[in-house]
C-alpha cells in the first residue's frame, strides 16, 4: 500500500474518485478511437479504389472528368465545385459574421445583445435540409429574377454557396465575438488614452490583437462549408461538371457522395469505392484546415499581462 | 489496484456494446403454417386477404419507378386494416436487387427491369430463388418543360443524339434553337437508366454518361424540378412522375407514337417497359405477411395502377404471377 501516492491533503484517494476518473478517461479515449476508426476505414476502402487498375492516383488528382461508371476518375470537377461553393459561402459569411461580431462585442448595448444573440443561435439551430430547400425555392428564384432565367440555371453553385454562407454566419459571429472579447480591456483603454476614436480602436487595435482567434474561426468555418452536404445536394446540382461559372449546375464532393450513397449502389463497385476515396480527400482537407487553424491560434497567440 | 479498476470500467462500459453487437433478432417464427389471414372469396384465383389479420413487418426496396405503385398498394393494405409496417425504399432497381440478393435484407424487391442472371446467381448463394410478379407497365416518359415550343416528337435516333454528343439543340436538328441542351436523367443505379441505355444506346451507357450538362439523380422529383426550370432542358423518367407534373411538363411522342394507354397496350410505344416485384418462396412461407401483401398486391393492382400513372399489364402475364404465388405457397394453401 505504500506505493500509492498520497493526496496533497494527506488523504488516500477515494475509490469513487478513481472510478469517475476512469470513466472520463474512457470517454475521452472513445472519441479518439472513433476518429481513428473512421480514418482507418476511409484509408482501407480508398486503397481498394486506388488498387483498381483503371484508377491512377495522378489521374485522380488531375483528371477533368468524373464519371466512375465509364472509367473517368478525375476529381477536379467535384473539387472545383466544392471550392466554388465554399469561396462564395466565405465571401458572404466572413464579412457579415465579422461585422456582427464587432457590433456585438464593441458597440451593442446589453439589451440589443440580449435580443441578437438568441436570434443568431436560432439561425444556428436550423437543420441543413431546411437551408437546402431555402436555397432551392428562395435563393435560386431570387438569383434568377435578378440575373435572368437564361443566365442562372435551376441548380447552381451560387445559390448553394450563398446559403452555406448564411449557415456558417452564426458560427463565425459567435467565435469571432469570443476572439474579440478575449482582447484585454487595457489595450482598448490605452488606445483611448492616446486619443483614438472607438472605430480606430476597434480596427487598429482590437482586430489585430484578435487576429489569431479570427483566422482560426475563418478556417474552421471554411472547413464546415467544405463539408456541408445537404444544401449542395439539394441546390447545387447533381452532375459533375468543371465550370467556373457559379450560375451553372455542378456537383460537389459531398453532393456526389450523398447521391451515390442514397442510390445505394452495389458494394464492391468502383462507384461505391470511389466515395471512400472522396471521403478521404474531404477528411484530409478538413483535418488539415483544422490543424492549421490550431497552429495559427497557438502561433500568434499573444500574452497580454 | 488501478489496473483492476480500469479493467472493471472497461467491462462495465463495453459489456452492453458486446451484447448489442451480437443481436440477431430471432425472425418471427412462421405461425405453424396456418395462414390466418385467408378469408373471403378468392380473387382471380388467389385466396382472399383480410389485412386485419395480417401482422408483422414487410421490408421492400428498389425501383423509384415502381415506388409510387407499391406505396399505393401499401397504403390500401393499411387502410383495410394491416397493422404492421411496410418499408419501401426508393433506391433504384439495381440497389433493390442488391439488398434482396446479396445482403438478403429485404422481403420484396421492386424493379423496373427483369432480374439479371448475375443477380439470380447471387440470390442462390444466400439460398433465395427470386419469383417474378409482373404488376404493370410503364411508358418511359421523355419530357420537356411546358415553355419548350420546338419539341413535340422525337425519333429514337434523335434521342440518341440529344442524350449524348449533341451540345446544342441545333446540332440535332438545324431548325431547333442553338441553345445548349440540359439533360436530367435518373442515376446509374436505376432500372430506368439501364432501360434507356439498353433501348437507345444498345446497352452501352458511355455516350449517355459522357454527355455535357448532365445531371443525374435517383430522386425523380429533382429531375422534374430541373426540367421545369428551363425551356432547353430535357429528361426522362417513369410515366407516373410525368402524370403527377403534367401541368408543367410536356411529354414527347417517340417515333411519332404518343404514350397513350392504347399504344402501350398494343406495344407500339417504343419505350414501354414492364414493372415487377420480386420475392422468394422461402420468405413468403416464413413470413406470412409477405405472402399476404403480394396476394393483395396481385389481386387489386389493376384497380390502382392507372391512378398512380401507369398502365395495367395484360391479364395473361398477371395470371402468371398469381400462378407463381400459388406454387410458392403450395401445401400451405
Amino acid at each position: 500500500m505504500r506505493n500509492i501516492p498520497l493526496h496533497p491533503f494527506g488523504k488516500r484517494p477515494r475509490i469513487h474518485e478513481r472510478i469517475i476518473e476512469s470513466i472520463l478517461f474512457l470517454f475521452a479515449l472513445l472519441s479518439i478511437v472513433i476518429t481513428l476508426g473512421i480514418a482507418i476505414i476511409l484509408i482501407r476502402e480508398s486503397y481498394l479504389f486506388f488498387s483498381d487498375p483503371e484508377v491512377g492516383f495522378w489521374g485522380f488528382l488531375t483528371g477533368k472528368e468524373w464519371q466512375p461508371m465509364i472509367g473517368r476518375f478525375g476529381i477536379l470537377p467535384l473539387l472545383n465545385a466544392t471550392l466554388i461553393t465554399s469561396v462564395i459561402a466565405m465571401s458572404l459569411g466572413i464579412p457579415i459574421g465579422l461585422f456582427v461580431a464587432i457590433y456585438l462585442s464593441e458597440y451593442a448595448s446589453d439589451k440589443t445583445r440580449g435580443i441578437l444573440k438568441p436570434v443568431l443561435e436560432v439561425l444556428a439551430g436550423i437543420p441543413t435540409i431546411v437551408y437546402g430547400y431555402f436555397a432551392l425555392t428562395f435563393m435560386t428564384p431570387l438569383l434568377r429574377s435578378i440575373f435572368g432565367d437564361g443566365t442562372v440555371e435551376i441548380y447552381n453553385t451560387a445559390s448553394a454557396g450563398l446559403v452555406i454562407g448564411i449557415l456558417v454566419l452564426p458560427m463565425i459571429a459567435t467565435m469571432a465575438e469570443d476572439a474579440i472579447g478575449a482582447v484585454p480591456k487595457e489595450l482598448r483603454l490605452a488606445a483611448y488614452a492616446l486619443g483614438a476614436t472607438k472605430l480606430e480602436t476597434t480596427i487598429r487595435v482590437v482586430i489585430p490583437a484578435a487576429l489569431s482567434g479570427l483566422s482560426a474561426t475563418f478556417l474552421l468555418a471554411l472547413s464546415r462549408a467544405i463539408g456541408e452536404t445537404m444544401i449542395v445536394a439539394l441546390a447545387a446540382g447533381a452532375g459533375p461538371k468543371l465550370s467556373f461559372n457559379p450560375f451553372r449546375a455542378a456537383e460537389t464532393i459531398t453532393g456526389y457522395i450523398v447521391r451515390i450513397s442514397s442510390g445505394d449502389v452495389s458494394y464492391n463497385s468502383v462507384d461505391y469505392n470511389s466515395i471512400f476515396a472522396l471521403g478521404l480527400v474531404l477528411f484530409v482537407i478538413t483535418f488539415t484546415l483544422n490543424m492549421v487553424s490550431r497552429k495559427i491560434s497557438n502561433l500568434f497567440h499573444q500574452e497580454y499581462d | 489496484m488501478r489496473t483492476f479498476m480500469i479493467l472493471l470500467m472497461i467491462t462495465i462500459v463495453f459489456a452492453p456494446l458486446g451484447a448489442g453487437g451480437s443481436k440477431e433478432a430471432p425472425v418471427a417464427a412462421a405461425q405453424g403454417g396456418s395462414l390466418a389471414w385467408i378469408e373471403g372469396p378468392s380473387v382471380h384465383g388467389l385466396p382472399g386477404v383480410n389485412p386485419l389479420k395480417v401482422s408483422g413487418n414487410i421490408i421492400t426496396a428498389g425501383s423509384s419507378t415502381v415506388f409510387p405503385l407499391s406505396e399505393r398498394m401499401a397504403e390500401r393494405f393499411k387502410e383495410e386494416g394491416y397493422g404492421g409496417t411496410i418499408t419501401i425504399d426508393s433506391i433504384g432497381s439495381g440497389a433493390g436487387f442488391e439488398r434482396f440478393t446479396v445482403a438478403g435484407e429485404t422481403d420484396i424487391a421492386n424493379a423496373s427491369r427483369a432480374i439479371k442472371a448475375k443477380e439470380i446467381e447471387n440470390a442462390a448463394k444466400i439460398g433465395r430463388i427470386p419469383i417474378e410478379f409482373r404488376v404493370g407497365t410503364d411508358a418511359l416518359a421523355v419530357t420537356v418543360s411546358k415553355e419548350n415550343t420546338f419539341l413535340k416528337s422525337v425519333s429514337k435516333e434523335q434521342l440518341a443524339k440529344i442524350f449524348s454528343t449533341a451540345k446544342l439543340w441545333s446540332d440535332v436538328d438545324p431548325t431547333w434553337p442553338s441553345q445548349p441542351i440540359h439533360r436530367f436523367i435518373p442515376g446509374t443505379d436505376s432500372g430506368t437508366f439501364d432501360y434507356f441505355s439498353e433501348e437507345v444506346f444498345s446497352s452501352n451507357p458511355e455516350p449517355l454518361l459522357a454527355a455535357a450538362n448532365l445531371q443525374l439523380s435517383e430522386d425523380d422529383n429533382i429531375l422534374v424540378q430541373g426540367i421545369k426550370g428551363s425551356p432547353y432542358a430535357i429528361g426522362f423518367f417513369g410515366y407516373a412522375y410525368y402524370a403527377e407534373n403534367a401541368g408543367a411538363l410536356n411529354i414527347l411522342a417517340i417515333d411519332g407514337v404518343d404514350a397513350t394507354s392504347a399504344n402501350v397496350d398494343n406495344g407500339s410505344y417504343p419505350l414501354a417497359r414492364p414493372l415487377f416485384i420480386y420475392s422468394d418462396a422461402k420468405i413468403m412461407r416464413e413470413k406470412p405477411q409477405v405472402a399476404a401483401f403480394i396476394d393483395f398486391y396481385l389481386s387489386y393492382v389493376n384497380e390502382e395502377v392507372v391512378g398512380v400513372g401507369y398502365f395495367p399489364a395484360n391479364e395473361e402475364i398477371l395470371q402468371k404471377g398469381r400462378q407463381g404465388w400459388l406454387e410458392a405457397m403450395k401445401d400451405l394453401y
